[in-house]
């Protein structure tokens, strides 16, 4: 296997413009005293524009958190968040509504749709709300990449789980918006079912430059994304661009190894290390 | 046990959903205790004060049933009184003289006794120690020009001691100077006293010193009031009426009960209506409950408990919120009782709280009520419950199944409607008015238990077309309310019920009630034909001074003609008798009223000595034809033959139901001391003179408040006033229901935004703001809201309707719908609908995005 040879985070001559979104020094901690758990740490990261990136790490590592502040359903303790050009973490409330509405897609685990709205009615809620026409070309297109036609006028529980995560996927892509974050997308679904959502996702990003965010467990998941984040403990500790399923199955096992090794902080030692085992 | 123990863990974990349920309980107890309670303690406090307040024993006139209201109080000679002082065990005779054919007016000529039911009465001061007023201040009356008032008329009406008033009474008009202020030792019953010294209440209130109203005994020590009584009845002989203290108080409380039962059976009419609607509200609770911990029941039953314990444990919940509610509830109820005095202490009753009544009864019927009501309304959710499979344990709990209303209830719905529908055309075609009546009641019934049971059916569609009409313009979110207000039909529609039933019983009653106005407005242009109306609005008869500030308007005036009701017992040739009365008019009331005779000539009635009429109905029932004869007995007078003349129609609304006889007739067979006083007079204004008679009339009773002279129009005005105040107490029930109908959208709407947290998290994550959630809860409150109004008011236009054409042939009949009320209620449930859902779309609102994307 190849070798991956982690770049900068941030991407030389781009500029912001090449950055569709970031964190500095972002902190997250619940809770105060002796029951204050820091879910993320001083997390610096950069989202490139038109890429697929995927968010690994063990559980409790602080990957859903972090997708949260990103996506702005969440407000952090310290540091800021930029979406595009806007600083989200200025925002209040209407306004960060308004911009997941515009400019932000949403694939959770389960429970993504409206169970009294159509599949169709559930595509176009986020533009239905904000009183948009869709643009029906594009709607077709959408619907067509993820293979919905008949089901259009199914109510969710008409439809199987992996029909459903297919809506959800057409939800997110059909408002066309800056970033679609998922949150382990495909966690409740079989490897086939699995992999169809995936290769919606890898396609809106080769073939309509969609920009995507993926929290997942699954090596091979990750490896449909450009680059791989891994999280330990609430810290970026590594990540690996064009990820092979097999690189990014052994790095999660050496966490485990070093997780049981060193509790508390995990070795944050080989930057940019990934290694064909 | 361990069931038990859920049930409870889940009680107390469900507190908060729990609270409007426990409400409706808690108001529906209160109702009934408070009743209870309010009325144990009139009942307690009258008895005292009758019992305090009463002789030993009295002795007074025979009484005679359904005597003539000539004005006159009987009375017994003042020569009883040395005899009853000889009589053994006799320690003290007392004369006691009273009135309550008086009014009592201040220089401004405004009447200053109460005009809420309870009478003006004149008394003589008495010295015995029953007597149940003290002089607070000024000296006791004496002599003929003067007089002591009560201290809460004086207080009210700001008379002083030297102000000077006017009584009027039956024997004649006379002035007074206030010389003290007496109040009542015990409770004022709201009546005003003018208390004068024995001399003067005899001459001006009975018109002879010679008479006295009663005579008091106090017997001496050691006889007991039935001793006294039986040495009394020996020495007098059974002429006169002789009482005991008991029997006196109880007498007295009789002629109280009537207005108390009034009272009674209007709050029991509150806690019925607020028992029903919270009938709805616990169903509701309970199903959405059971909804939300399908996956639990599904737990419990997979892991062995029985369908009965998971029933029993739905149950038991149900138990502990009837137990806490009603606790509660009998508290409010005693509460209620305390503020119900207080108001009554605001209208001259004083009750004082010391003499609050509880029963033991008074709690247990309030536990057992509240109790019986919860759990009978908790059970057929609690059978659901029990029905849950264990599988229901491994389902994705996420979305609550649709409730589909079953074909079964569909049609059962549909069917008891129909009969019910039925019911309510059957009504309008019978003829006999019973047997209609009973087609109505049945009609009300069936089709309000129709529209329950197809509620949820009518919501899919109801629902569908106000969003069709109304939604649409709020796009997405309007969509979604709209679902929302669809996706579990069983549950809209009993929310919706608990208002539909208000709306449609006061709808029903708003058709029938203007349509009376209407009708009796119609009535009087086509029919009557006199200028002006001189009567009591408190339906007193008029005394002989208003009769002669009338005559004395003469000279303005056509004619006058007197109407008067006439006790009798009247015989049909097929020997069935009953008591009753007969109305007495002048020869000119032809020209005043134009009553149509379906048979014979109603001017030979008038005209005539010894003729009557009898309506329609009555002939019929005894198959009585003009020419056939009646015998009647006067009361207090002859016995004659009257021979028919006419028969008059029944569909009127004016003298319903009357027998007319010619005041000459009344004459000839009462004695000039017996005949009833006017009950009204009628009067019409020479050619052109109509506004100068009028304002003679209104000047001569200028000083007789107590009577009211009206011309056409403003009669009409009092028509409408009169039924106005009739709706008032409707509205008071549309007030409560109302009220238990929002707490039923309130707590339907605060479930479901609990229930649905996790799809208000989405559609908070993918970009609908607050003010949209929020916008899409009140929508779907307003749309639940506007659907009970329409099924409200379809149901009570159809009874109200109904009810007309039924009583059309009994004089209603114009059919008059008030749409304009009909528009306000529309738009009233509409804000209804608002209200209900302030705190469920706050909720909604406020709901953190993350924490429901969590919730399982
Ligand atoms: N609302 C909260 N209150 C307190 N602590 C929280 C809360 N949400 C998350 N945490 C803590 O923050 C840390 C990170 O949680 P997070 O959900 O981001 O982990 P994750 O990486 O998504 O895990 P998984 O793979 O299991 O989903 C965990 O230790 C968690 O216990
Ligand atoms: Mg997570």
């Amino acid at each position: 296997m190849t070798t991956v040879v982690a770049t900068a985070q941030t991407e030389g001559s781009g500029g912001h413009t090449a950055v569709a979104a970031r964190t500095r020094q972002v902190t997250k901690a619940y809770g105060s005293g002796e029951t204050r758990v820091v879910a993320l740490d001083n997390v610096d990261v950069d989202i490139a524009r038109g890429r697929f990136t995927a968010i690994m790490g063990p559980s409790g590592s602080g990957k859903s958190t972090l997708m949260h502040c990103l996506a702005g359903l969440d407000s952090v303790t310290e540091g800021r968040i930029w979406i595009g050009e806007s600083e989200i973490t200025k925002l209040n409330d209407r306004k960060l509504t308004r911009l997941r509405r515009d400019k932000i897609g949403f694939i959770f685990q389960a429970f993504n749709l409206l169970p009294t709205l159509s599949a169709a009615e559930n595509i176009t809620l986020p533009m239905d709300i904000a009183g948009r026409k869709p643009d029906r070309e594009w709607l077709d297109r959408v619907v067509e990449t993820v293979g919905l036609g008949g089901r259009l006028k199914h109510r969710p529980n008409q439809l199987s789980g992996g029909q459903q995560q297919r809506v959800a996927v057409a939800r997110a892509l059909a408002a066309r918006p800056e970033i679609i974050f998922g949150d382990e997308p495909t966690g409740n679904l079989d490897s086939r079912a699995g992999a169809e959502i995936l290769g919606f996702l890898r396609r809106s990003v080769d073939e309509l430059g969609q920009t995507i965010v993926m929290v997942t467990h699954d090596p091979v998941a990750a490896s449909y994304a450009d680059r791989v984040l891994f999280l330990a403990d609430g810290r970026i500790v590594d990540e690996m661009h064009n990820p092979t399923a097999e690189a990014v199955l052994e790095r999660m096992l050496r966490f485990t190894a070093s997780e049981t090794a060193q509790p508390g902080h995990p070795s944050t030692s080989q930057f940019g290390s990934g290694r064909t085992a | 046990m361990t069931v038990l123990k859920t049930s409870l863990r889940n009680f107390f974990a469900h507190k908060g959903r729990m609270i409007l349920s426990g409400i409706a309980v808690l108001l529906s107890v209160a109702f009934v205790c408070g009743t209870l309670v309010f009325t144990d303690t009139m009942d307690h406090t009258f008895d005292k004060l009758f019992n305090d307040s009463a002789a030993d024993v009295t002795i007074s006139a025979k009484e005679i049933d359904d005597a003539q209201d000539n004005g006159k109080v009987a009375t017994v000679p003042v020569t009883l009184l040395e005899k009853a002082k000889r009589i053994e065990g006799v320690k003290a005779a007392y004369l006691d003289v009273s009135s309550d054919k008086i009014t009592v007016v201040d220089s401004d000529n405004d009447n200053i006794g109460p005009t809420s039911g309870a009478p003006t009465v004149g008394v003589n001061w008495q010295e015995s120690d029953r007597n149940p007023l003290e002089l607070s201040s000024g000296r006791l009356a004496k002599g003929p020009g003067e007089a002591v008032l009560d201290k809460d008329t004086a207080d009210k009406k700001d008379v002083e001691i030297g102000d000077t008033l006017k009584v009027i009474a039956i024997p004649g008009t006379f002035e007074v100077k206030v010389t003290g202020i007496a109040s009542f030792t015990a409770t004022n019953p709201g009546a005003t006293l003018v208390i004068f010294d024995t001399p003067t209440a005899q001459a001006k209130l009975l018109g002879s010193t010679k008479e006295t109203v009663e005579v008091d005994l106090d017997a001496a020590a050691g006889v007991s009031n039935d001793e006294l009584k039986k040495n009394v009845l020996a020495a007098l002989g059974s002429d006169y009426d002789v009482k005991t203290q008991s029997e006196t108080a109880d007498d007295a409380a009789d002629d109280l009960g009537s207005f108390f039962d009034f009272m009674k059976y209007a709050m029991l009419a509150f806690a019925l209506v607020s028992v029903i609607v919270g009938i709805f509200l616990i169903v509701n609770t309970f199903s959405m409950l059971v909804t939300q911990r399908t996956r639990e029941i599904g737990l419990l039953r997979a892991v062995g408990a029985s369908r009965k314990q998971v029933n029993r444990s739905v149950l038991v919940e149900a138990v502990l919120l009837g137990v806490v509610g009603s606790l509660l509830g009998i508290a409010s109820g005693i509460g209620l009782a305390v503020g119900l005095m207080k108001l009554m202490g605001k209208a001259g009753m004083h009750l004082s709280t010391s003499d609050l009544t509880i029963k033991v009864s008074t709690p247990l019927i309030g536990l057992v009520l509240g109790v019986v009501v919860t759990v009978l309304a908790a059970y057929l959710p609690a059978r659901r419950a029990g029905k849950v499979s264990p599988m229901a344990a491994l389902r994705d709990a996420g979305t609550p199944a649709d409730g589909k209303s079953g074909k079964v209830r569909a049609a059962l719905g549909l069917l008891i409607t129909g009969v019910g529908g039925a019911g309510l055309v059957l009504a309008t075609t019978e003829d006999d008015g019973g047997v209609a009546g009973q087609y109505l009641g049945l009609g009300i019934l069936l089709t309000l238990i129709g529209f329950i049971v197809i509620g949820p059916l009518l919501a899919s569609v109801v629902v569908r077309v106000l969003g069709f009409l109304g939604l649409r313009v709020f796009g997405a979110v309007g969509r979604m309310a709209e679902r929302n207000a669809l996706r579990n039909p069983r549950r809209t529609g009993a929310t919706a019920a608990a208002l539909m039933i208000g709306l449609a019983l006061v709808s029903g009653l708003a058709v029938v009630s203007s349509s009376m106005v209407a009708s009796a407005t119609d009535e009087l242009d086509k029919s009557v034909g006199a200028d002006f109306i001189v009567g009591s609005d408190m339906g007193q008869p008029l005394a002989p001074q208003v009769t002669q500030a009338v005559v004395a308007a003469k000279g303005k005036l056509d004619h006058i003609t007197n109407f008067r009701s006439v006790n009798a017992k009247v015989t049909t040739p097929g020997g069935k008798d009953e008591k009753g009365t007969l109305e007495a008019t002048d020869p000119t009331y032809m020209q005043d009223v134009r009553t149509k005779a379906v048979a014979g000539d109603l001017a030979t009635v008038y005209n005539t000595v010894n003729t009557v009429s009898v309506p329609e109905g009555f002939a019929e029932d005894n198959e009585l034809k003009v020419g056939d004869k009646l015998t009647v007995a006067f009361v207090e007078g002859k016995t004659a033959t009257l021979r028919i003349a006419a028969i008059t129609a029944d569909d009127t609304m004016l003298s319903h139901g009357a027998r007319f006889i010619s005041t000459a007739t009344m004459e000839r067979n009462l004695p000039e001391d017996k005949r009833p006083l006017a009950e009204i007079m009628l009067a019409s204004a020479k050619d052109g003179q109509e506004d100068q008679a009028y304002t003679v009339l209104k000047q001569n009773l200028e000083e007789y408040p107590q009577v009211k002279v009206r011309d056409q129009a403003d009669y009409k005005k009092v028509l409408e006033d009169q039924v106005g105040q009739l709706l008032n107490l409707v509205y008071g029930l549309l007030g409560l229901a109302i009220v238990v109908a929002i707490l039923g959208v309130v707590n339907t709407l605060a479930l479901s935004v609990v229930e649905r947290t996790r799809e208000i998290g989405l559609i908070r994550a993918i970009g609908m703001s607050r003010l949209q959630t929020r916008r899409m809860i009140r929508l779907e409150s307003v749309v639940i809201s506007l659907f009970g109004a329409i099924l409200g008011l379809g149901l009570g236009l159809a009874w109200g309707i109904a009810a007309q054409k039924l009583m059309e042939l009994g004089g209603l009949k114009v059919l008059e719908i008030p749409w304009a009320t009909i528009a306000y209620v529309f738009v009233g449930s509409a804000v209804v609908g608002l209200l209900a859902a302030v705190i469920p779309a706050y909720r909604a609102g406020r709901m953190n995005v993350l924490n429901a994307i969590a919730t399982d």
